[in-house]
């Protein structure tokens, strides 16, 4: 549910007049359940997201270059067989997928900053809030960018046309890619 | 009024009327006759003494002569006299007894406390006796001659010595320290041309080229160099300074990927024949809230 759905229906009476009491009741509800945006964000867009995203993807390929390099030369040193050393491969593999999906889903879910993002002063939050993404959240939205790579990245095109510069994956999971307001000036 | 004289029995009053005029005028003439006389008398009197008189300048003369004579002589005789008594081993006998004496030593102290000394020596400061002694001295030989027999006698050093053991050197260093002297002398110094030209010169001698050339050469200086630059306030300037640089980057990096993405979003909407999107990111649907933004 977001604040931009709406209030919800009004309740009517039996000869469809409004119970005064009910609707305060429900506009009571509405108001603890919407967390209202304070001031409207700047929406960030595909080009700066894609730098952000190129800085992530940069401190992970560096982190699993120099754990894959360490393995390696161990497995070198230690002369293992190759069916063990093909299963310790594929492990590898398996940890550093583990360890991509890690980093997004953990950053996302604690501060809404990577790394990449925090250079680039933007967050990712929910759509409907200020809130940082739950990490259920986060996977389905990191699940869904990496559909929307697939079909040679047509899953992000929608960022040029949406008002909310959403992709496929915000849409889908309900979030939104907003500056930080670390590199602005504080408002007057 | 006058009574005329009676004349041949008969007596006659003849009343004559005398003004005053006339009155002062018959007593100038009596006077007249009176003075008349009296110098005729002084005259005959002054003929008949002029043989004394002169008899008695004579003898004047003459007395002033042998009074001037013996004058003379008596000063001869004295000092004659004085000449012999100084000579003589009594008068050295006599000054020899006198000084040793209580009654010198008496003298002496009688005048150093009395008001004899300050008197003497304000008439010196009043008649500037200092000042023409010196006007005297200083364009002559005297000074050098003094200085040469200082030197001789070893006194500059003698004096330092004295003023370092004294401490007298030490207070006065404190005392220039402390003034405003030195920070005045120092400030005309650094302000004159001289002292440009000064700075110029060891600029451009080889002075300080060896100096920095033997100070690259000395291990000390590489040490605190090390120390330095591992101090903390050095390496928190040196983070400073790279968190600023790396916060200059990316500020460039983000205003320039902003400004693509608002170029490439207004060409993809003008494409799509789509209107502007609004900036802020607000909904144009008037707060309707767009498809799809339904969290899962």
């Amino acid at each position: 549910m977001t604040g931009a759905e709406g209030p919800p229906a009004r309740p009517a009476g039996p000869r469809g007049r409004v119970d005064p009491r009910v609707a305060a009741a429900a506009a009571v509800a509405a108001a603890e359940h919407v967390e209202p945006v304070d001031s409207e964000p700047e929406y960030e867009g595909l080009v700066t997201r894609a730098v952000a995203f190129a800085i992530d993807a940069a401190i992970i390929s560096a982190v699993s270059v120099v754990v894959g390099a360490g393995v390696a030369v161990s497995l070198s040193v230690l002369s293992v067989p190759g069916d063990i050393e093909n299963a310790i491969f594929a492990l590898a593999g398996g940890v550093c997928a583990l360890w991509s999906v890690a980093y997004f889903v953990t950053f996302w879910s604690a501060t809404g900053q990577t790394p990449g993002n925090r250079v680039l002063g933007i967050r990712v939050r929910r759509a409907d809030g200020d809130a940082t993404l739950s990490p259920a959240r986060s996977l389905l939205r990191l699940a869904m960018l990496t559909l929307a790579a697939i079909p040679l990245c047509a899953g992000f095109l929608p960022i040029l046309v949406d008002d909310r510069r959403r992709g496929i994956h915000d849409m889908v999971a309900g979030t939104v890619v907003v500056g930080s307001g670390e590199d602005q000036p504080p408002a007057a | 009024m006058r009574l005329a004289r009676p004349t041949a029995g008969r007596a006659t009053l003849h009343l004559t009327v005398e003004t005053l005029p006339e009155i002062r005028a018959r007593e100038q003439d009596a006077g007249r006759r009176r003075f008349s006389l009296l110098s005729l008398g002084g005259a005959v009197a002054g003929i008949a003494l002029r043989p004394v008189a002169g008899g008695v300048a004579l003898g004047r003369r003459a007395e002033r002569e042998l009074r001037a004579a013996v004058a003379d002589g008596l000063d001869a005789a004295t000092l004659a006299a004085t000449d012999a008594l100084l000579a003589s081993p009594l008068a050295r006998a006599v000054v020899d007894r006198v000084l040793d004496s209580d009654l010198a030593r008496h003298a002496v102290e009688r005048v150093l406390a009395g008001q004899l000394v300050d008197a003497a020596a304000r008439g010196v400061v009043e008649h500037a006796v200092l000042e023409r002694v010196a006007d005297d001295l200083l364009p002559g030989e005297t000074v050098d001659a003094l200085l040469d027999r200082a030197q001789a006698a070893d006194l500059p050093r003698r004096v330092a010595d004295r003023l370092l053991a004294d401490g007298v050197l030490d207070q006065t260093v404190a005392r220039v320290l402390d003034g405003p002297e030195l920070e005045r002398v120092v400030e005309q110094s650094l302000d004159s041309a001289a002292m440009e030209r000064l700075v110029v010169r060891v600029i451009d001698s080889r002075l300080l080229e060896e100096a920095v050339e033997r100070l690259l050469q000395t291990e000390e200086l590489w040490l605190m160099v090390d120390e330095i630059a591992r101090s903390p306030a050095v390496a928190a300037a040196i983070q400073r300074q790279s968190v600023g640089f790396a916060d200059e980057v990316a500020g460039g990096v983000r205003t320039r990927s902003r400004r693509i993405d608002d170029r490439l979003e207004s060409r993809a909407r003008r494409l799509l024949r789509r209107r502007p999107r609004e900036s802020g990111g607000t909904p144009p649907t008037g707060g309707e809230a767009p498809p799809g933004d339904t969290a899962p």
